[in-house]
């Protein structure tokens, strides 16, 4: 990663769920217009690693964070740090997509609402574009006041991305964002990747190890809470250096 | 799944090493063929040339199943396509040996010129080159190719002597120009062969360790 910038880096990040040392010495830098992917079986600590990166772990009780996560030089962990400004920064799409019971309309235009923007005509902008960048505009141009659940699942997934758009987040945080859709809404999220990396940073979690080989640039395997190993897509499925990460990739593991 | 994955691929490995055997004994036996003058042995050998081709499609077609099927990675993926690569060499090199064998008839009346020029001498090193190969496919052990670039260059400067050497049978006279052609062409399939040796190498080091390497 020597010529490309990090925009999230953390340094001896450690997590405790009570007794339970689910992060363990964590040191791993996300490139700033990349695709990152985080790999690795259940319970390895993925999610709990992305969770930490705009703070979600916060809603969890009798979880410590210790160690830095530095996001554009400043660190996130701090007691001081704005919650709300780093949740606006940096946005997370679920696994299961999980819009508002209102109409599409008003999914999107919900976050920029709540940060203060009243005038009608820019939160009509704020919707169009940030529909149009999630690759659903064509889709709901003529039914924007219609129920968001009537969507499909894989429409309700790029809804649910639009409306994290719609605050000019700089990283994108996805919890496999595909693992409740088919393929053909699969490819056209994957496709979709490749566009929203031209401005922001995605940071993804995925069990479908095809998908991190297609979709990223980067790729972090890990395994008992410990980044095992980390390096440029191509190198972790072509020709990882751990064994345990040959194992997992190859499907000879457990 | 995967370990029917694996199962597979390590079966197609061992039919592999098979496939490669019988191509290398194709370029053998057309090379002793050649050197006693055997009509029926060269015959045999031509014949071969059909379950040579056959099972090469075989190949091809049982590893792209493979990738379809599963999507292999990491060492899984190289092993596919370093055998997708090896599959061509070797249908080469079984062809070469066809080549060789078609030629013998030329030799039947006739017999050969001094020693065949310095063909057995380059034959020697360019089957060593073809078994190592094999060998290190079936083993992983890649210390059996380190020294294939010198190797490659003494058949390289052996092909070049032969091609000198003719020349010099052929001034001497016309009548041996139609055998010298003949050793030209053979030394040059020979040359071949150890260049597919060389190619064959490098996917098969990077198959076992990941690591690329430039052999010659």
């Amino acid at each position: 990663m020597t010529t490309e910038t990090a925009i999230i880096s953390t340094k001896g990040l450690n997590l405790y769920y009570g007794d339970n040392h689910a992060l363990q010495e964590i040191d791993i830098s996300f490139a700033r217009n990349r695709v990152t992917a985080l790999i690795g079986p259940s319970g390895c600590g993925k999610s709990t690693l992305i969770r930490c990166l705009n703070r979600m772990n916060d809603l969890v009780d009798n979880v410590r964070v210790e160690g830095e996560i530095l996001f554009d030089g400043e660190d996130i962990v701090s007691p001081r740090a704005d919650v709300v400004e780093i949740r606006k920064r940096i946005g997370m799409v679920f696994q299961k997509p999980n819009p508002f019971p209102k109409s599409i309309y008003e999914n999107v235009a919900y976050g920029p609402r709540v940060h203060g923007i009243r005038d009608k005509k820019t939160l009509d902008l704020i919707v169009e574009k940030s529909l149009k960048d999630a690759a659903l505009w064509d889709e709901v141009k003529d039914r924007l006041h219609a129920s968001a659940l009537g969507l499909s699942g894989g429409q309700q997934q790029r809804l649910c991305i639009a409306r994290t758009l719609a605050v000019e987040p700089e990283v994108i945080l996805m919890d496999e964002p595909c693992s409740a859709l088919d393929p053909i809404a699969t490819a056209k999220i994957e496709d979709l990747l490749e566009e929203l990396k031209k401005r922001y940073t995605v940071i993804m979690v995925t069990h479908n190890m095809q998908q991190a080989a297609r979709s990223s640039d980067y790729t972090g395997f890990m395994y008992l809470g410990k980044l095992i190993e980390f390096g440029e897509t191509d190198q972790i499925f072509e020709a990882p250096r751990e064994q345990l990460t040959e194992n997992y990739v190859t499907g000879r593991f457990g | 799944m995967s370990e029917k994955f694996h199962e597979e691929l390590k079966e197609l490995r061992r039919e592999f090493c098979e496939y490669g055997a019988f191509s290398t004994l194709m370029l053998k036996d057309a090379f002793e063929a050649l050197k006693t003058g055997n009509l029926d042995l060269a015959a045999d050998v031509n014949a071969r040339k059909k379950y040579l081709s056959s099972r090469s499609d075989y190949f091809d077609e049982r590893l792209l199943t493979l990738i379809a099927r599963y999507q292999p990675m990491a060492q899984d993926l190289r092993t596919i396509v370093c055998t997708l690569k090896m599959n061509t060499a070797f249908y080469r090199i079984g062809r070469y040996g066809k080549d060789i064998a078609i030629l013998v008839p030329d030799f039947a009346a006739s017999g050969h010129l001094g020693r065949m020029l310095n063909l057995p001498h380059m034959a020697e090193i360019v089957f060593s080159m073809i078994d190592d190969t094999l060998e290190a496919y079936e083993s992983g052990n890649t210390s059996l190719l380190l020294d294939f670039s010198e190797r490659d260059d003494r058949v390289d400067d052996l092909r070049y002597s032969v091609f000198r050497e003719g020349i010099t049978y052929m001034m001497e006279d016309p009548r041996n120009i139609g055998r010298c052609m003949d050793y030209v062409m053979i030394a040059r399939y020979l040359e071949r062969c150890g260049d597919h040796c060389c190619a064959m190498a490098e996917k098969i080091h990077y198959m076992a360790t990941g690591e690329r390497v430039d052999i010659s």
